[in-house]
């Protein structure tokens, strides 16, 4: 007998429920049916009940806490409402999307209620109990793991499961009222990176484009191009909507005085300690494609290189086509045919 | 770790600050970045083949929050770093090797297990405890710092916990920069969804702080720092108490290294306008 | 490295460059004593007093594990130092169960073998298996039945952990030394101490962002154990001039996990020769769980200027009587480095006053039983007897001092009388390799006493110049051809020019070399450090035509450049130091014309 609550919260605007969110509504609808148990679902949010209509049709108890103390992230505000929620829900398996506002206070949380709590889980599946899956190592070990404790958080990871769509309704949302002690950290604002690359990463891109350090390297004709590359590089993000990644080889070569792209930073950085992104394409250019690196592209759906080197990493099984061939050129090309079909 | 600092950023972190903090940086151990790993499974469960002999390194956003921790405690005089590390006594020593060069720190050693298959809950009760031990610990100025994620478990729940058993209200998580301000208060930026920062202003020590990547360059290596550290170094490593890592209920049913072997179609015969109308195919292709 | 700049200084008793086995067999000897009687006087510090002896031990690479060498030894002295040793406390280690000789015939034809050697290939090949000739009887100067197989990394780690353990001595990793500390006045061999190599400089030694010059030790004894590429070493060689060292080699290995129904035992070894080219001997020493090293060595008097190592390493391993072992394999770890050969012709001076040397550097290793790692480790262990003896008798490290207890000591050893015996035993391969076959087995045989006394030239004059038939003939025009086509180096050209077949990769346990470098070897460098290969008369660069430094680059950090210059890409570079002895040039008619300085970097693997 199990009893599932997904935990929610509002998105930026604080009348919508994340993007996150509603996928973790999904993950947990389908548990809650495959088990045949009640769900649950808490909001958190400034404008928690008006967000809550767009789960009405997932036909679960709807608890929201709302108000202005929980309009944006803060570990002291997000743990009590969550905790409130729990405590009113009594759940056995807690659901949530792995956001930052999430990760930031759900162990603590699960602490609060007596349980334990796994994070970045991918799937949650098992016949006879159930099993989550999830990536260690950054993305190198797939792991399968149970637990007996109740209750059980679990912390969805995004982009995995399809985002809760039904007809929006007004639920019977039940308000909690929160304690709160005095705050001592308050919000002050949102800031985009110091480079003003602003917005080369876009997690809802379709394609990822990494770049390697091929780029600002010598070229076969001895010259070294790193302003052209640059200029190839962020008109192509421009015409495609593509998200921008990198090697750690080229974030790395500001540090050794070498040329660099300027709109490049290690929050780039894809691999190795960078990130794992999730996007369905990927296209990989002037990078060797060395198994450190390649690790960060385990989501990446489809996968197409441009290299000089025929027998690059990518060549031996790590991408579906590699076109040897000199990127500064396909990229200008590339880019002409984009723009001309002004798409 | 090359984010350049703003010209005001550098400015306030070379003042000096006439608060001071305790700083107690939590950090694991992690192969090497550059290792082949493969999981092996044996009668403690699931862990990363032949992990002892690997190099390993200080957990990389740990390290980050170490270095962050030094250079804070440098510009908040009558401030002090200590480092605890959870692991097998012979890694933690080779690895002090290395970390004690870039930093200065007083090393909290606990002799326990290794790897990212253990359960955090158990390491951050090892954590806290050791942590409550400290002697001479002002909790009113404790700033717990520590890696966002490991590198090997990548949970973000250790230090999170950590922070909830020694009663810390104030967390932030994935932190790229703080400031601080003469009164002691500080303004926090942590990474959110988007490649942006979020940027929050706590009142005060004590707070939890779990790095990203930060601002610093990894300190170069200085045997002069490494030579003053050792003089706690040694003797911390020799009374490191041992721990054992309760499973708590965790029970792993499988650990796997997919290989994702492609049929790679090398493409050497076209030019570069043939590829080029090919990557728009397949860009806008569904 | 300037000395104008103001460098932080430390005053230590003892500083060390360098962690091998020569300076595991030093610091263990201390720390023996030191854990018997802290209490000795001889442990009272003499710059810091009322704290014990200062020791600190400097080391390149980044990890102590990182080493890669000889894996095969007798470990006399290792044994002596540790009587109770257990292979099984040391891990990868083996004691050997079984050594064979292997002479290679050429299955594929494309060797270049002389016609006494082509017709004693006919006359064996009825008794070759596999295209083998195994030896029926291993010579007594080659046996190491009683020994240990070893891996050096892991071997280095576990000395260390004990020597750290019982804190006497500190080491540091990620740390380079630069240079020795001249005293300048002194009229005989003397040192002061030595001086970390700078950091945050660009390039070319520039100061850059971060600049932290490289600190200043002062010591009462400076103890060199940085082998025979290592700056420290190399600059007392220079300026007190003694010793030849014109015989080396490169020594190139992978660690290859067999396949699991392998039939290769733990403690196997096997030693051969005639294969890829005859003068390369090549080795198979096999390790506890299905892990086995396997390697070659390239010397200095195969006289081809486009001698390379990895690819005929790759080949070696397809010899149809190691690839029914190693096919199926998988690459786990790669290494290389430059072995010494020269042994007592190239011996240096062994102390100074405030220094003394020891190991390979000290050219300790003897070339007749291709032993290093065994008196290495004994040399260590000599100095640490002679440092004791001074030590509690008060008395400074002088020369005459250092003299009389570690130099008599090692003299008076099996190192010693190995090394006479050893001294002219390779010099017949300057006259080609059967040759040198015959002489070395000469002069094992009769323990030195007959040999061939001819001295080897210069490393530089060991390569065969292309002269102007090598130029026009088609073989070099063919290849020169493919490489420009194929986009491929010169070298790697030739070969397949001359018949050697194209390595089949499979992505496993064939891969490219770059590959090599990032999964088996792990290679990279820490930022903020100068190039440590210069060209010094770049001149000399641009009309050179054999680059046989490219061909040798183990790491292809070294590659062409435009104008006929070289290009250095320091992430990549193993620290193996081919390059200082495969420069086809030298403007000083003694060395090449590439200098090896002290950097960062090398190899991340701890499986070597």
């Amino acid at each position: 007998m199990e009893s599932i609550l997904v935990l929610t919260h509002c998105d930026e605007t604080g009348a919508a429920l994340s993007k996150g969110s509603l996928e973790a509504v999904t993950a947990a609808h389908e548990l809650a049916a495959r088990l045949g148990e009640a769900l649950s679902i808490g909001i958190v949010g400034s404008k928690a009940e008006s967000a809550a209509q767009s789960v009405a049709s997932a036909g679960a108890r709807v608890l929201s806490v709302s108000g202005e103390a929980f309009t944006q992230p803060r570990f002291a505000s997000d743990a009590a409402a969550c905790t409130a929620i729990c405590r009113a829900a009594q759940p056995t398996l807690v659901l949530a999307p792995h956001s930052s506002r999430f990760g930031r206070v759900m162990a603590a949380v699960a602490y609060r209620l007596g349980g334990k709590i796994d994070t970045h889980i991918a799937s949650i599946g098992g016949t006879e109990g159930i099993e989550a899956s999830r990536w260690l190592y950054r993305q190198r070990i797939e792991a399968v793991l149970t637990r007996t404790s109740r209750p059980w958080f679990l912390l969805m990871d995004g982009g995995i499961h399809e985002p809760w769509s039904g007809e929006a309704a007004v639920p019977h949302a039940e308000q909690l009222a929160v304690e709160l002690p005095a705050f001592r950290t308050r919000f002050v604002g949102f800031r985009s990176p110091d480079q003003g690359g602003a917005g080369t990463i876009r997690p809802e891109a379709k394609l990822l484009f990494v770049a390697g350090a091929g780029w600002t390297k010598k070229q076969p004709d001895g010259q070294i191009r790193a302003a052209e590359a640059g200029d190839l590089i962020l008109q192509f993000l421009r015409l495609s909507a593509a998200s921008l990644g990198s090697s750690k080889s080229l974030v790395d070569q500001g540090g050794d005085g070498n040329a660099v792209l300027p709109f490049l930073n290690h929050l780039n950085q894809v691999g190795q300690t960078g990130s794992t992104p999730r996007h369905p394409k990927g296209l990989a250019t002037c990078c060797h494609g060395e198994e450190p690196h390649v690790v960060g592209w385990r989501f990446i759906g489809e996968r197409r290189a441009i290299s000089l080197d025929p027998n690059c990493g990518w060549t031996r099984g790590k991408a579906d086509v590699v076109y040897i061939a000199d990127a500064f050129q396909v990229m200008a090309r590339l880019n002409a045919l984009l723009a001309k079909s002004g798409s | 770790m090359h984010l350049l600092l703003s010209g005001a950023a550098k400015n306030s972190r070379e003042r000096k600050m006439p608060n001071f903090f305790h700083i107690v940086v939590c950090a694991g151990i992690a192969p090497d970045p550059l290792q082949t790993l493969e999981p092996a499974t044996g009668p403690n469960g699931p862990g990363i083949k032949n992990e002892m002999l690997l190099p390993a390194v200080l957990d990389p956003w740990a390290a980050s929050a170490l270095y962050e921790a030094a250079h804070l405690a440098a510009s908040c005089a009558g401030s002090k770093v200590w480092l605890v590390s959870l692991g097998p006594k012979a890694k933690l020593q080779q690895l002090m090797m290395t970390v004690a060069q870039k930093a200065s720190f007083e090393l909290i050693a606990i002799d326990g297990p290794i790897g990212g298959f253990t359960d955090a809950h158990a390491t951050a009760s090892v954590l806290a405890g050791a942590i409550s031990a400290i002697a001479g610990l002002d909790k009113t100025k404790l700033l717990l710092f520590g890696g966002w994620e490991s590198a090997t478990r990548g949970a973000g729940v250790a230090l999170q916990l950590t922070g909830e058993l020694l009663g810390i209200a104030d967390q932030f998580q994935g932190v790229d920069r703080v400031e601080m301000s003469d009164d002691g208060s500080f303004e926090v930026l942590e990474r959110v969804e988007g490649g942006k920062h979020l940027a929050s202003n706590c009142g005060g020590a004590p707070a939890v702080l779990g790095w990203a990547t930060g601002n610093l360059p990894e300190p170069r290596n200085n045997p002069q720092v490494g030579m003053a550290n050792m003089r706690t170094m040694m003797p911390a490593l020799q009374k490191a108490k041992t721990a054992a890592l309760d499973p708590n209920g965790l029970r792993y049913i499988s650990v796997s290294l997919p290989s994702r072997q492609r049929s790679t179609r090398v493409v050497k015969d076209l030019n570069p306008d043939e590829i080029a109308r090919e990557l728009v195919e397949w860009i806008g292709a569904e | 490295m300037s000395s104008e700049v103001q460098r932080p200084a430390t005053d230590v008793d003892i500083a060390c460059v360098g962690f091998g086995p020569a300076m595991g067999g030093f610091l263990t000897t201390l720390t023996r004593a030191w854990d018997e009687n802290p209490a000795d006087p001889a442990f009272e510090s003499k710059i810091a007093p009322g704290m014990p002896l200062q020791v600190i031990c400097y080391e390149r690479a980044d990890d102590l594990a990182a080493g890669v060498s000889g894996v095969v030894t007798r470990a006399r002295g290792i044994r002596a130092s540790f009587p109770a040793l257990d292979p099984t406390e040391i891990p990868m280690a083996a004691a050997i169960s079984q050594e064979r000789i292997l002479y290679l015939l050429d299955p594929i034809g494309a060797s270049r073998r002389s016609f006494i050697l082509r017709v004693a290939d006919f006359l064996l090949r009825p008794v070759t298996r596999n295209h083998a000739f195994e030896l029926p009887w291993t010579p007594p100067f080659l046996r190491k039945h009683d020994g240990l197989i070893l891996s050096i990394g892991q071997f280095n780690q576990w000395v260390a952990s004990q020597i750290m353990a019982s804190g006497i001595a500190q080491i540091w990793p990620g740390m380079p030394v630069g240079s020795p500390i001249f005293a300048d006045d002194a009229d005989k061999p003397a040192v002061l101490g030595v001086r970390l190599a700078d950091q945050g400089v660009d390039k070319h030694g520039e100061p850059a962002d971060g600049f932290l010059p490289g600190m200043d030790v002062n010591a009462r004894l400076t103890v060199v154990g940085d082998g025979p590429v290592g700056a420290v070493g190399r600059a007392l060689s220079k300026r007190f001039k003694r010793g030849e060292e014109h015989d080396w080699a490169l020594g190139m290995k992978m660690v290859i996990e067999l396949p699991e129904n392998t039939e290769l035992e733990p403690g196997t070894v096997w030693h051969t020769f005639g294969f890829p080219e005859p003068e390369i001997f090549g080795f198979l020493y096999v390790h506890p769980d299905r892990l086995a090293s396997v390697g070659i060595f390239v010397p200095s008097s195969l006289g081809d200027p486009e001698r390379t190592a990895y690819r005929y390493l790759q080949l070696f391993i397809q010899h149809p009587v190691l690839w029914q072992y190693l096919k199926d394999g998988t690459l786990r770890s790669w290494g290389a480095k430059s072995l010494a050969e020269s042994g007592k012709t190239g011996e240096p001076i062994l102390s100074g006053d405030g220094f003394a040397r020891i190991g390979e550097g000290s050219g300790s290793t003897n070339m007749l039983t291709n032993s290093g790692v065994d008196e290495a480790w004994t040399t260590g262990a000599q100095l640490g007897e002679a440092v004791l003896e001074l030590l509690r008798a008060g008395l400074p490290f002088t020369q005459e001092n250092l003299a009389g207890t570690y130099e008599k000591r090692r003299r008076e050893s099996w190192v010693e009388s190995g090394a006479q015996r050893a001294e002219h035993a390779r010099n017949g391969f300057h006259h080609g390799f059967v040759r040198g076959m015959i002489g070395m087995a000469v002069a094992g045989l009769s323990a030195g006493r007959f040999s061939l006394k001819s001295g080897a030239p210069p490393a530089h004059k060991q390569i065969r110049p292309f002269t102007a038939g090598d130029k026009s003939g088609s073989t070099l025009q063919q290849a020169a051809a493919q490489a420009t086509a194929e986009n491929r180096p010169l070298h790697d050209a030739l070969l397949s020019a001359r018949g050697w077949p194209e390595i089949p990769l499979d992505g496993r346990l064939l891969i490219t070399q770059q590959d090599a470098l990032l999964l088996g070897g792990k290679v990279q460098a820490m930022p903020g450090f100068a190039d440590h290969v210069q060209f010094l008369d770049r001149n000399l660069c641009s009309s050179c035509f054999e680059k046989t430094c490219i061909a040798m680059c183990s790491g292809q950090a070294i590659t062409a450049g435009p104008e006929g210059l070289p290009a250095f890409e320091r992430e990549k570079c193993v620290h193996c130091g081919a390059c200082l002895w495969n420069c086809a040039q030298s403007s000083d008619g003694e060395h090449g014309n590439i200098e090896f300085r002290a950097g960062s970097g090398g190899l991340h693997s701890a499986e070597n």
